[in-house]
């Protein structure tokens, strides 16, 4: 029996002046070898079936360059199609809102609720909402809201965050969601088979859908010339919402936009392949129009995005189009899991958005990275994430937010850096100390880098000395 | 100023000085969509065969005359779930008219609750995930697709088209209210990623490819 | 042909054997190799830790001692990628120098060529793991990235198949980044360090007797994480390798 997994609970770490401390979260995480395993086989996994779904499609390559292309052209005039969108959608029958920060997203979507009297809300995958905390919003105004994404629901039940944007419960056992069953689910204790699991979530679901006063989704993509939204699930969950609720609210932020319904074959050939590695999710609802009897409603949300548009450096990450193949292969977050980032957007994606928001808080998410770029090899939008995460380090540093020690440190380590002379006495004094001091020692005085590594064994000299000894005659 | 003034207004400001100076960035054109008759048609349906039982559908392939027995001819393939209801008290709702139900559309689409089988008819499939379009009209309710625990599709298979370019090209996902691309029953891998078909929606799909 | 060498720092001063093979293979090889001392570090240290401008001084030393020289040859991916994204950035000498700047491998593969790198009659009797940097790797086109949807390509083991006796472990994650990432090593020890055991662990379950790779830092870091498991798994730059002869192994014999 597993036991349950609680460390995740005192994540993120936060510090003093209440910033993320993303790598002491890490530390945290990596404590428990053997779950840090786990976890990273279970992302690298779902990155193994991207990569043979991509496989599937000769022409993978043009197809991100077209996504990319398309995303990129609206953001460019994203204002004449947001407009257009409106139009479109209001003729249809459509609702149009819109919020310029998450308050003002909450309180649209309260009135809509409250006007009808609604109580009892069914809400499928929207990160946008997790980003406005609207499900706390809603039940300090007695609404209830019922996640009804299974990864969604078992986080809810258990009163936590989702740890990633697509598989929110990726972070637990299955063993741990049957005990989270057996306490709000009623079903046998040490049950852990997932068909049973999900059959009683099945049921337990069920009964929500159909007494639901309201339905709340995301969107996927908004169609500017049509003024029509796409909802896309595996569970059929939003479908099942908007399919019998007399209220459906959609959230969508407003870099969502599409120009074209045709444009919608690119980002469907990529998304499902990107996100879990399947030709296609189960269900792509195109919702044009209410329902007979119907109101349905979109709620085009800013909370920062027009900001984001205005950075020379940063714009590229609102073509994202959330299917966190970055966050699947990124061995960072493998290897620190959702929780350590603190921040709603985990993982590589997270760290381009958020620090955006506030630079302050989220200071250190720019550096939880090697840089390697295998985000940016795998994001079907191609967005430049390891460049955009190496430039907000920079504004990280330009706006100071690393500590005086470590700025003092390297610009003495830029200073020695460019000048020779005092590179090989550094050097030198290194190669001796490696000689002379006993290893533990020296692996001390190395700070960080010893503490897990042994040092090299010293070279007799550095190479510019043996180019004076054997070249002489070089500048 | 209204919310929505204050949001344009930031927003064009914003793409204004992002994207000042040089060409405007083009929308591209989207590549040719051609679709596939005749000869080069057998391909894609094995093609769309292979996508769908990928996608855990089963595939079946009968005449238009034999359609109204295909409920019981599939009755194999799609096991009615729990219900334990067989015959004449399997709840059935059928959009096509070659084949008998047993519900009728009702006007409160929470009535259809128990329905253990919804039959439709797509109107095109896509070859390269087995996706089918299913627009409001030929859904008569949509509740019915996820409410039911076993759907069937009825799909000519001369309406399959090679990729989703070649869909959006056939189909205007506009004309009507609602309209979905179904690849599937219901699934869901939230837990430890192990798979598991029927989760919220139908536990399972049967195509039906039709040959006309 | 004459190029001119760039030895990165901490190679310089802690790995000389890298780029005293880098010299030896490229004199075998006919090519004329200058060592102009006047640039001791491409500026990457601080700039990836978001002091750009404290790494801009050693940039500048780097663009100004190798202005004069028609290739340049550096013995790093990463550093290599750092002066071709921001050396143009400090002038038009700083824009040709970082388009006449190449990498090692890159230069052994595109511009000398495979007959010759083949005719060096390097030997080598060990089971290699490959490990070619991230930046090298992704930045550079030294060989085609897993994510990518392209005809594979792979610079690296082309020069590597030219040596004797070498052979290839075929790992479980052909390119996961080793951990190092520069001040991450540091700053973030924990995931640094269990990405490194990660990358040894697949290299030594598929067979590696040794290791080979594109950049000396992540040799070290790969290197340092073995040895404090009591490990002894062999690490070189492909320099060291392409220099060994046979038996009697002059080529990476250090002052």
């Amino acid at each position: 029996m597993t036991p349950t997994h609680t460390e995740h609970r005192r994540l993120p770490i936060v510090d003093a002046h209440g910033a993320v401390d993303h790598a002491a979260g890490a530390a945290l995480f990596n404590a428990d070898v053997e779950r840090t395993g786990w976890h990273d086989g279970a992302l690298w996994f779902v990155r193994e079936k991207r990569d043979r779904a991509a496989a599937t499609v000769p022409e993978w390559e043009a197809l991100r360059d077209l996504a990319s292309a398309i995303k990129t052209h609206t953001l460019s005039r994203l204002d004449e199609y947001l407009a257009l969108f409106e139009r479109r959608a209001t003729a249809r029958g459509i609702t149009v809102h819109w919020a310029r920060d998450a308050a003002e997203h909450n309180e649209i979507v309260h009135g809509i609720l409250a006007a009808r009297g609604a109580r009892r809300m069914v809400k499928s995958k929207s990160m946008l909402t997790e980003e406005c905390g609207l499900n706390d919003y809603l039940a300090a105004r007695g609404i209830e809201v019922v996640d009804t994404d299974l990864g969604e629901r078992i986080v809810q039940l258990r009163h936590e965050p989702p740890s990633h944007i697509v598989m929110p419960a990726i972070h637990l056992k299955k063993e741990e969601i049957g005990e989270t069953f057996h306490e709000h689910l009623g079903t046998p204790a040490g049950l852990a088979d997932p068909d049973v699991l999900t059959a009683a979530a099945r049921v337990h679901l069920r009964e929500r859908f159909l007494g639901a006063d309201a339905a709340l989704t995301g969107v996927n993509f908004g169609i500017a010339e049509t003024g029509g939204i796409v909802v896309i699930t595996n569970e059929g969950n939003a479908d099942l919402g908007t399919a019998l609720a007399p209220v459906h609210i959609a959230s969508m932020g407003i870099e969502k936009l599409v120009p074209r319904a045709a444009d919608l074959g690119v980002f469907l050939r990529l998304l499902a392949r990107s996100a879990t590695g399947q030709a296609s999710s189960v269900y792509a609802s195109h919702m044009h129009a209410p329902r007979p009897g119907q109101a349905m409603h979109v709620v085009l949300v800013d909370n920062g995005r027009s900001t984001q548009l205005g950075r020379a450096d940063f714009w590229g990450s609102l073509k994202c189009i959330r299917c966190a193949a970055c966050i699947n292969t990124c061995p960072v977050y493998r290897r620190s899991g959702g929780y350590s980032y603190g921040s709603t957007v985990p993982g590589p994606i997270g760290s381009v958005l958020t620090p955006g928001l506030d630079l302050a808080k989220y200071a250190a998410l720019p550096f939880a990275s090697t840089l390697c770029g295998s985000c940016s090899a795998v994001c079907p939008v191609k967005v430049d994430l390891d460049a955009q995460l190496y430039r907000w380090r920079q504004q990280v540093v330009a706006a100071g937010h690393v500590s005086p020690a470590k700025g003092w440190f390297m610009r003495r380590l830029g200073g020695m850096l460019a000048d020779p002379e005092l590179l090989q006495l550094a050097g030198s004094a290194a190669r001796v100390a490696l000689r002379v001091l006993p290893s533990a020692l020296a692996r001390r005085l190395a700070g960080g880098w010893g503490a897990t590594r042994a040092l090299p064994e010293a070279p007799r000299g550095s190479f510019r000395e043996w180019r004076r000894a054997n070249r002489p005659g070089e500048p | 100023m209204s919310a929505r003034d204050d949001i344009l207004r930031a927003v064009r400001a914003a793409r204004g000085a992002t994207f000042a100076g040089g060409e405007p960035p083009p929308l591209p054109a989207l590549p040719a969509a051609p679709r596939v008759w005749g000869e080069a048609a057998v391909g894609l349906v094995e093609q769309f065969t292979a996508a769908a039982l990928a996608a855990a559908s089963n595939v079946v392939r009968i005449t238009r005359a034999a359609l109204p027995q295909v409920i019981e001819a599939t009755a194999g393939v799609t096991p009615s779930a729990a219900s334990g209801r067989v015959g004449d008290d399997l709840r059935v709702l059928s959009m096509v008219a070659a084949i008998p139900g047993t519900v009728a559309l009702p006007d409160d689409p929470h009535a259809l609750a128990q329905l253990d089988l919804f039959v439709c008819e797509g109107v095109i499939g896509v070859a390269e995930n087995g996706a089918i379009w299913l627009p409001a009209s030929q859904l008569g309710e949509r509740a019915a697709l996820v409410l039911a625990t076993e759907v069937i599709v009825v799909l000519a298979r001369s309406a399959i088209v090679p990729t989703m370019h070649a869909a959006y090209a056939a189909v205007d996902v506009s004309a009507e209210a609602f309209g979905v691309f179904l690849a599937g029953p219901s699934k869901t891998a939230d837990i430890e990623q192990s798979l598991v078909i029927g989760a919220h929606g139908a536990k399972g799909l049967t195509v039906c490819l039709v040959d006309d | 042909m004459r190029v001119a060498l760039f030895a990165p720092c901490f190679v310089d001063q802690l790995v000389p054997s890298a780029a005293i093979a880098a010299v030896r293979v490229l004199e075998r090889l006919g090519v004329e190799v200058a060592l102009p001392g006047g640039a001791a570090c491409c500026g990457q240290p601080p700039a990836n830790a978001g002091f750009a401008a404290a790494g801009e001084p050693a940039l500048d030393r780097f663009v100004q001692t190798f202005a004069p020289y028609d290739h340049v040859v550096v013995l790093s991916g990463s550093c290599t990628v750092h002066v071709k994204g921001h050396a143009a950035a400090l002038g038009p000498a700083g824009a040709r120098v970082a388009a006449r700047t190449i990498e090692f491998c890159t230069f052994l593969h595109d511009i000398v060529g495979l007959a010759a790198v083949r005719a060096l009659g390097a030997s080598c009797r060990e089971r290699v793991a490959v490990h070619v940097g991230c930046h090298a790797l992704r930045g550079l086109d030294l060989a085609t990235p897993s994510e990518l949807q392209r005809p594979a390509v792979d610079k690296v083991r082309a020069l590597l198949e030219t040596v004797d006796g070498l052979s290839f472990a075929t790992l479980g994650r052909r390119d996961e980044c080793c951990g190092f990432g520069g001040s991450f090593s540091v700053s973030e020890p924990a995931v640094s360090t269990r990405m490194g055991r990660d990358r040894l662990h697949d290299m030594r379950t598929h067979g590696a007797t040794a290791i080979v790779s594109t950049d000396v830092s992540c040799v070290l870091h790969l290197q340092g994480i073995d040895r404090a498991s009591g490990g002894a798994l062999p690490m070189w730059h492909v320099a060291e390798v392409l220099a060994r002869r046979g038996a009697t192994d002059d080529a990476t014999t250090a002052p």
